[in-house]
């Protein structure tokens, strides 16, 4: 297309005249010139083969390719935002809040539109809570013109920032953009963190009913789709395309949100006080089996979760499991009592030691032989008593009764990180294992569990599975109800009643716990003092150190389940739990304005 | 010394047996009509599309939004009256011209690395005084254009006669500013300057052997520069994006594969000036400079981009023609050397838009956003008039036949 001209073939034989030189000098060193006519001829030849290959590739570009890269151009020009959806409110069963959502700032740039990085980080930095070094070095990076400098701004804060004068143009800042986004908000800051759980970094569920109601909360982000302006902001007249968000549900906790901070503040103090590793406290409303507070210490905050160790981030109430000791034989005793072999005033000489299977049983306070009654046996907590005891059913039956008690069966709550608990199969059971079992060795259970065994004794002998959950309310204002918890007869309500009465001799004269009393009301509890299974050496080390029962005796409402865990000053279970069952308990009794029924403390003979 | 011998007078003997200087312009026609019409389309596409390339920017920085055409609309009205003064000056001056402004081109260059020199994007190449900016390469290469062509005629016509001697010193002259662009680095101008050089070396007639081995030379001295790591990461980087454009498509390849985007979303038609988006959205950086061709490919189509082509083409043609027209070699090396000038520039310009070529930075010459490009293109076009405008006197330029 260019400059092709016909071109004679013939060579013009005219030669260069040029007088006074030589003719024909050019092999004079044997250097053969070129025709330079020829060669510009041959240039423009390749320029034309140039031209017709740029136009070439141009049409190719346009033409043949240009649908792919015209999408590509319309898919970087449009950027789709995520609008967050609201994230449900968690509540507790007052309606006060325990989690909530508040509108933030996700701040970004586009780093060609900024001209000076430095001086920008320089205005910025302090205002963003960054380090200006980085920010400089954010904000520089071209040719990206998205990069996210800041999550979580408020509101109030990001006018601010908007506000700011550029002093190079004497104008606002260009180029600093915001997305709007959401920050999760714990008002009682470690009130019932570990249920609750935490939103990470990025903003994902990272744990508790947060992780367990995930869906429920999050709702459904909205999109907004819209074509970037040269100044990277919205163009109006593009047609803005997109979803709108759902918000998440509000969701209501059966959490006591004052008894929970009572039992928070007693396990802490009594963690800090005995130098435990760790401590539980479960309050449990014993007619719906509606979980009042769910405390471990030591806790995190949620509003900060980066600070907390996984460990403390985590729910022990579910996730830790330990072999609980004699707070088992409640669960023994009314086995025994309904399979109709015992009753509370039945006689058993019960010797210092007793030989099973080549094994040798001790009570943990030496004793004489003695006689006492199946209550004495229970109140005193004797090992050696609950063995002759049990010796009455068969392993089988034992089996079963831990089954329906609930123990290495799941909790029901579904929480995250929950852990069943240990059973062995009956066909794996050593020598031992039905002699140990009877009084809380050679199997696992959480704490939740735990208080499920009293929950069920307290309730006539009917296990209500553990709920936290109430309610939640759905974007049209529906209450929506989660399905009606597992309800399990055990045992008779007469085997309860009688189990209730036995239990209240823990506390009573003569009983392992005498110093639980709480005045005007009867309780019943027992105690437990385990050796810990240590998962590092594979040992025993250190002491499971709890308190389980309920009250009032006489009208069971409220159950407390305290577990300690390797408490360095002190072991003994009643010395340990005790107290804190106490103050728990009477917290949650008058909070529920549960009156006390006056009636005396039934009393049985413990020995004959 | 030989470089400001007077040019000799040669008798004329004009070729009739030549079919292109028997075409139209026998002595009648002062200006070349084609050459000029499409050089001043070109410079009126330029302003638009440089208008329509900063418009979106300035507004979204909050300047005047018609600061910078106005600049360039300057620089055009200065290069025409430059390039109408040289048209008209008298052809024998411009070998008396010639030396000085080699000196003063290389000294220009000199001057970037003085305290009044500045670094651009990543380039140490311009120089800044008393509020002017300027970019000594442009009229590097317009020097050069000068230099080679006097050198080479100068002895071709002296003794008719090429030995190593002239091949080493035309290689010398344009060593100069090469080591000099090289320090700065400009890669793209580096290039430019050597097309230049082998442009003039084969039209002189320079001995095929002499011309192969300066390629296997250049070939080697690249790779050697490439090997002991004497180009900086950018640059060897650009060329590993061109070699595989899917490189990191929002770092190292980003300019190319926004280039490329723009111009594909253009299609035929385009998307009608200063409505184009991804133009608007300023996805491409330097577009009113380098990456101007991305804006006519997006907002004008294939028919602006093509036409754009096209009018560079006839500008190459015209210029090819007058330097087989041309009054004697110097004024056939001079237009030769401009033709290979543009000619490269044009299609290492569009070619990396395209994907033809790696990304370096020169401008597209008369189109792109620059003062001392414009100046040195639009005089550069003057020299072309000139040595037309000479080729209708007396004298006349014929090849010299090998002899066999």
């Amino acid at each position: 297309m260019t400059g092709r001209r016909p071109q004679p073939a013939r060579r013009p034989a005219a030669r260069r005249p040029s007088p006074g030189r030589r003719p024909a000098p050019q092999n004079k060193r044997g250097n053969k010139l070129g025709n330079p006519g020829r060669r510009l001829h041959a240039a423009l030849m390749i320029l034309s083969l140039v031209s017709v290959l740029m136009v070439g590739r141009l049409f190719q570009v346009q033409g043949f390719e240009a649908s792919s890269y015209a999408s590509v151009a319309q898919n970087e020009r449009l950027r789709t935002v995520t609008v967050p959806a609201n994230r449900g409110v968690i509540l507790d069963r007052d309606g006060d809040v325990l989690a909530r959502s508040v509108e933030a700032r996700t701040v970004t740039a586009d780093p060609t539109l900024i001209a000076d990085p430095v001086a920008y980080a320089h205005l910025l930095a302090s205002k963003l809570n960054l380090d200006e070094t980085e920010l400089a070095a954010k904000l520089g990076e071209r040719p990206r013109r998205y990069v996210i400098l800041a999550h979580n701004i408020d509101p109030e804060q990001w006018r601010d920032i908007a506000a700011t004068v550029d002093p190079g143009t004497g104008k606002p800042i260009s180029g600093i953009f915001a997305e709007v986004s959401s920050q999760r908000v714990y008002p009682a800051d470690t009130l019932a963190a570990n249920v609750l759980g935490f939103l990470n970094a990025s903003g994902a569920a990272g744990g508790g009913i947060e992780r367990e109601f995930d869906e429920l909360l999050s709702g459904k982000d909205g999109q907004q789709t819209y074509e970037r302006s040269s100044s990277g902001g919205k163009i109006a007249t593009a047609g803005i395309r997109g979803s709108e968000p759902v918000s998440g549900q509000d969701l209501q906790l059966t959490i006591d949100r004052d008894i929970q901070y009572s039992a928070q503040q007693a396990i802490a103090a009594k963690v800090r006080e005995t130098k435990a590793e760790s401590g539980t406290v479960i309050v449990q409303d014993i007619r719906t089996g509606e979980i009042l507070a769910m405390a471990t210490a030591p806790t995190f905050d949620p509003n900060n979760p980066g600070k907390g160790s996984d460990e403390n981030r985590g729910n022990r109430a579910v996730s830790q499991i330990y072999e609980p000791g004699s707070i088992t034989k409640a669960l023994t005793m009314s086995a025994l009592i309904e399979q109709g072999v015992v009753t509370p005033r039945s006689e058993f000489t019960v010797p210092g030691e007793l030989r099973r299977s080549g094994q040798v049983l001790n009570d943990s306070d030496p004793h004489g032989t003695e006689r006492w009654t199946l209550a004495g046996i229970l109140a005193k907590s004797s090992n050696i008593g609950t063995v002759l005891a049990t010796d009455r059913i068969s392993s089988q039956l034992l089996f079963d009764y831990l089954k329906k008690f609930g123990i290495a069966e799941p909790s029901g709550l579904g929480f995250p990180g929950e852990s069943r608990g240990l059973l062995p199969k009956l066909d794996s059971w050593t020598g031992t294992t039905r002699y140990t079992l009877p009084f809380g060795q050679g199997f696992a259970l959480n704490t939740v569990q735990a208080a499920s065994i009293y929950q069920t004794i307290g309730n006539g002998g009917v296990r209500i599975a553990p709920t936290l959950v109430k309610s939640w309310t759905d974007k049209d204002g529906v209450v929506h109800t989660p399905a009606a918890p597992a309800v399990t007869p055990v045992v008779s309500a007469a085997t309860a009643t009688t189990v209730g009465k036995m239990l209240e001799q823990v506390t009573g004269p003569g009983g392992t716990a005498p110093h639980v009393q709480i005045a005007g009301y009867r309780v019943a509890g027992k105690t437990g003092t385990a050796q810990f299974a240590d998962s590092e050496c594979k040992c025993y080390r250190g002491y499971t150190a709890s308190f389980a029962g309920f009250a009032p005796a006489d009208d069971p409402r409220i159950v407390v389940s305290v577990t300690l865990q390797k408490p360095v000053n002190g072991h003994y279970g009643g010395m340990l739990g005790g107290p804190v069952f106490v103050e728990v308990m009477t917290f949650a009794l008058r909070t529920l304005g549960i009156r006390p029924t006056g009636a005396k403390p039934a009393r049985l003979p413990l020995d004959w | 010394m030989t470089l400001l011998r007077p040019a000799p007078r040669v008798p004329a003997a004009r070729s009739a047996l030549d079919p292109i200087t028997a075409l139209p312009s026998r002595g009648s026609s002062r200006l070349d009509p084609v050459l000029v019409v499409a050089v001043l389309l070109l410079c009126a596409a330029g302003s638009v599309l440089v208008y329509s390339a900063t418009k979106p920017r300035l507004q979204a920085a909050g300047s005047d939004p018609e600061s910078l055409i106005l600049r360039h609309l300057v620089s055009i009205a200065l290069g025409l009256a430059l390039a109408g003064a040289l048209a008209g000056s008298d052809y024998r001056r411009l070998r008396m011209y010639t030396p000085p402004v080699y000196l003063v081109a290389v000294g220009g260059l000199a001057l970037v690395f003085s305290p009044l020199g500045a670094t651009v994007n990543g380039s140490h190449s311009w120089i800044f005084v008393g509020g002017f900016s300027a970019q000594p390469v442009e009229f590097a290469k317009l020097a050069l254009c000068l230099g080679l062509a006097l050198l080479l005629a100068e002895r071709r016509e002296g003794t008719g006669v090429f030995s190593h001697h002239e091949v080493f010193l035309a290689v010398g002259l344009a060593a100069i500013p090469v080591g000099l662009v090289a320090l700065q680095p400009d890669l793209g101008s580096i290039m430019v300057l050597v097309a230049v050089l082998a442009g003039v070396l084969v039209v002189a007639a320079v001995p095929a052997r002499w011309i192969v081995g300066l390629a296997v030379t250049a070939l080697l001295g690249a790779f050697v520069a490439v090997q002991a790591n004497l180009l900086s990461e950018y640059q060897v980087d650009r060329f590993a994006a061109f070699a595989n454009p899917a490189l990191d498509p929002d770092g190292v390849g980003y300019n190319a594969n926004q280039a490329r985007i723009a111009i594909g979303s253009g299609r035929l038609t385009g998307t009608g000036l200063f409505h184009g988006t991804q133009t608007g959205g300023q996805f491409v950086p330097e577009q009113h400079t380098d990456f101007i061709f991305t804006v006519a490919g997006e907002e004008t189509g294939f028919l602006g981009a093509g036409t754009l082509v096209v009018l560079f083409a006839l500008l190459v043609w015209r210029g090819a023609l007058i330097a087989r027209r041309a009054p004697d070699l110097f004024g056939a090396l001079v237009a030769t050397a401009v033709v290979c000038w543009f000619g490269f520039q044009v299609f290492e310009n569009v070619g990396m838009t395209l994907g033809l070529m790696p990304i370096t930075g020169l401008p597209l010459p008369f189109v792109s956003y620059g003062g001392t490009a414009m100046l040195a293109n639009l005089a550069a076009v003057g020299l072309l008039l000139n040595i037309h405008a000479a080729s209708g006197s007396s004298r006349a330029w014929r090849p010299i036949r090998r002899e066999l």
